[in-house]
């Protein structure tokens, strides 16, 4: 079966100015569909840009990048972001909601973005697996980081995404809290099959995928 | 979310809708006053009576100010055509009351009553002297005149009859009195013409223009469709320099509330951005927000300017403020129209913001 996600001698290259700062330096990883992956590594080896990268959020230097068959180099701006909106969940460090919308919209708006409509039974059925179905009309400054947290899976996976990409998803939750979230990206991907790349600087966490992929300075040392 | 943004920032809102609302408040009132002054004086010089109008040769047809007065001899030669019932020069001289424009008429009062059929006089009666002036009901009652009194205009005068409004001026001074003070002997700023019968209006103006071929000659009813019509041929410099202002402030206003907006929400707009929204939705998210500011303001305005005029023409009765359908809704397209200009640029920038830079934005 092909790849869900593969890459081949990926770089990126920053330019700031008139340094260059490699990020990527030739990334070489295959990830099938259903699987989770961790990606651990430290800071500043170029996680990040590579979760960038496969959401499409900025464009590779250089190398092959498949995702689900679509080949970044050859894709406009415009048509990444239309595969973003149908093929990418986010999940954040920082939860990233929007903080003048309620839990409820902040899911819905993702609905809206997708354009696909209000879907009633998917809307109830993730906010009920994430344990949020009773704190929807709050803002997110009412909410705790954890539930934070969870309203953000909530609409990373509410347009159900091919893949979920999370960067640090449990870096600003307490053990309790990264415990939870850990619970239910893992039974996301039992139960559904969803396919996780997750960065992790916390070995616990690497724990909960099936397979763990190394990195350092901008390459893959091993999985 | 549009909402909510709008409301997350209530200082930058109100300011927002404050001047889309005097943006449009300024339109509607300028516009307002002007074609309220110009009904108004066009209702008089109506009231006058007469049917024909004659202004010397490039005169500024509303209001008739002209620096070069035709020799009062016309009216002679305009009284011999044919149909021609009677014929009164008037002279006009600009004053002004309390801020407020008026014209004062130097007339000829035995040609004046043949044209107008004489005045109603409420308080005394018509000039005795050289020094003698008329004033109309409301002039007087605005201004607590009384009959008798010394009144001011430019000299002094005496106010010997107090009469009912309506024909030409509110304030009314011997002809040949007007002539001294303008410098101006022998002359006259208008001739009216009243015909034997209004039926020959077209011909006498005719046989006028054969007369005095440069002249400006109108009948009164043509008169009537120009000044009252909504598009204010004369004040066009004027009030278009006004409207401009006006959007001007709008557009501004509008443009730097959106930029700073987009500024303090970088990072939500590139959280849209990873949730996949286009260029075009989030170009869409701060034109619409740009459009609910506007629709609020242009209600407020709506509203501030009836509530404006009611006010000012309540404080200030010789000041009438009509306000037509038509110029609110132009001003209203004026103000969504800049409204969206304004939005505009601050909605590319955003939509085109690096998604990963925004996300990192603090
Ligand atoms: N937008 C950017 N502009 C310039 N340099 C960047 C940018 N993003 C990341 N980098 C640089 O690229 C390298 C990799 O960063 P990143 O992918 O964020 O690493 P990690 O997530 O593993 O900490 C770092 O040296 C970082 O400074
Ligand atoms: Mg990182």
């Amino acid at each position: 079966m092909e790849p869900l996600i593969a890459t081949q001698d990926l770089k990126k290259v920053y330019r700031v100015g008139k340094v260059e700062v490699h990020a990527l330096r030739g990334v070489d990883l295959v990830v099938q569909e259903g699987e989770f992956v961790a990606v651990v590594g430290p800071s500043g080896c170029g996680k990040s840009t590579l979760l960038h990268i496969l959401g499409g959020l900025t464009p590779p230097t250089s190398g092959r990048v498949l995702v689900d068959g679509n080949d970044f180099m050859a894709m406009s701006d415009a048509e990444r972001t239309r595969f973003r909106r149908h093929k990418i969940g986010f999940v954040f460090q920082r939860y990233n909601l929007l903080p003048t919308l309620t839990a409820r919209d902040n899911i819905r708006i993702a609905q809206h973005i997708q354009g696909n409509g209000f879907n009633p039974h998917r809307f109830a059925m993730v906010t009920e697996m994430l344990g949020i179905a009773d704190k929807l009309n709050r803002k997110p400054y009412a909410l705790s980081g954890g539930e934070q947290q969870r309203v953000a899976i909530a609409r990373a996976i509410i347009c159900e995404p091919k893949i979920l990409l999370a960067d640090e998803p449990t870096g600003n939750l307490d053990s309790e809290n990264s415990q939870i979230v850990l619970n239910m990206l893992r039974t996301l991907n039992r139960t559904f099959r969803q396919t996780i790349l997750m960065i992790t600087h916390n070995p616990e966490a690497a724990a909960v995928a099936d397979r763990i992929v190394r990195m350092r300075d901008g390459r893959i040392v091993g999985s | 979310m549009i909402v909510e943004n709008v409301l997350h920032r209530p200082i930058r809102t109100l300011v927002s809708i404050l001047a889309v609302a005097i943006e449009v408040g300024m339109v509607m009132l300028v516009v307002g006053m002007t074609h309220g002054l110009l009904n108004e004086y066009a209702k008089r010089v109506e009231g006058v009576g007469a049917d024909v109008m004659i202004q010397p040769p490039n005169a500024s047809f509303f209001f008739g100010l002209s620096s070069a007065p035709m020799p009062v001899k016309i009216a002679d030669r305009l009284a011999e055509l044919p149909h021609v019932l009677a014929v009164t020069p008037v002279l006009f001289q600009s004053y002004s009351t309390g801020g407020v424009p008026i014209i004062v008429y130097g007339i000829d009062m035995p040609s004046w009553n043949r044209v107008t059929g004489g005045f109603v006089y409420l308080q005394g009666g018509p000039f005795r002297g050289p020094n003698d002036i008329l004033v109309d009901d409301i002039y007087a009652r605005d201004n607590h005149i009384r009959l008798g009194q010394t009144l001011n205009v430019y000299q002094d005068f005496q106010v010997v009859g107090i009469v009912e409004h309506g024909k030409g001026s509110r304030l009314f001074i011997p002809l040949a009195t007007a002539q001294d003070m303008a410098g101006a002997h022998d002359k006259a700023s208008i001739f009216y013409v009243k015909c034997v019968d209004p039926a020959y209006t077209d011909s006498v103006i005719a046989s006028v223009r054969q007369l005095l071929p440069n002249y400006t000659v109108l009948s009164i009813k043509q008169f009537m469709t120009l000044v009252t019509s909504n598009d204010l041929p004369a004040l066009t410099a004027f009030i278009t320099a006004l409207i401009a202002v006006a959007v001007c402030i709008g557009f501004l206003v509008i443009f730097l509330s959106m930029y700073t907006t987009i500024t303090e929400r970088t990072r939500e707009i590139g959280i849209l951005k990873s949730l996949g929204a286009s260029k075009a939705y989030i170009i869409q998210v701060i034109l619409r927000e740009a459009a609910l500011l506007c629709l609020v303001g242009i209600v407020a305005g709506i509203v501030g300017t009836i509530v404006a005029a009611r006010v000012i023409q309540s404080s200030f009765p010789t000041i009438s403020v009509d306000l037509t359908p038509l110029w609110g809704l132009r001003a209203a397209a004026l103000a969504l129209a800049g409204a969206l200009l304004g939005a505009f640029y601050p909605a590319f920038r955003a939509a085109r913001l690096d998604p990963v830079d925004a996300l990192a934005y603090e």
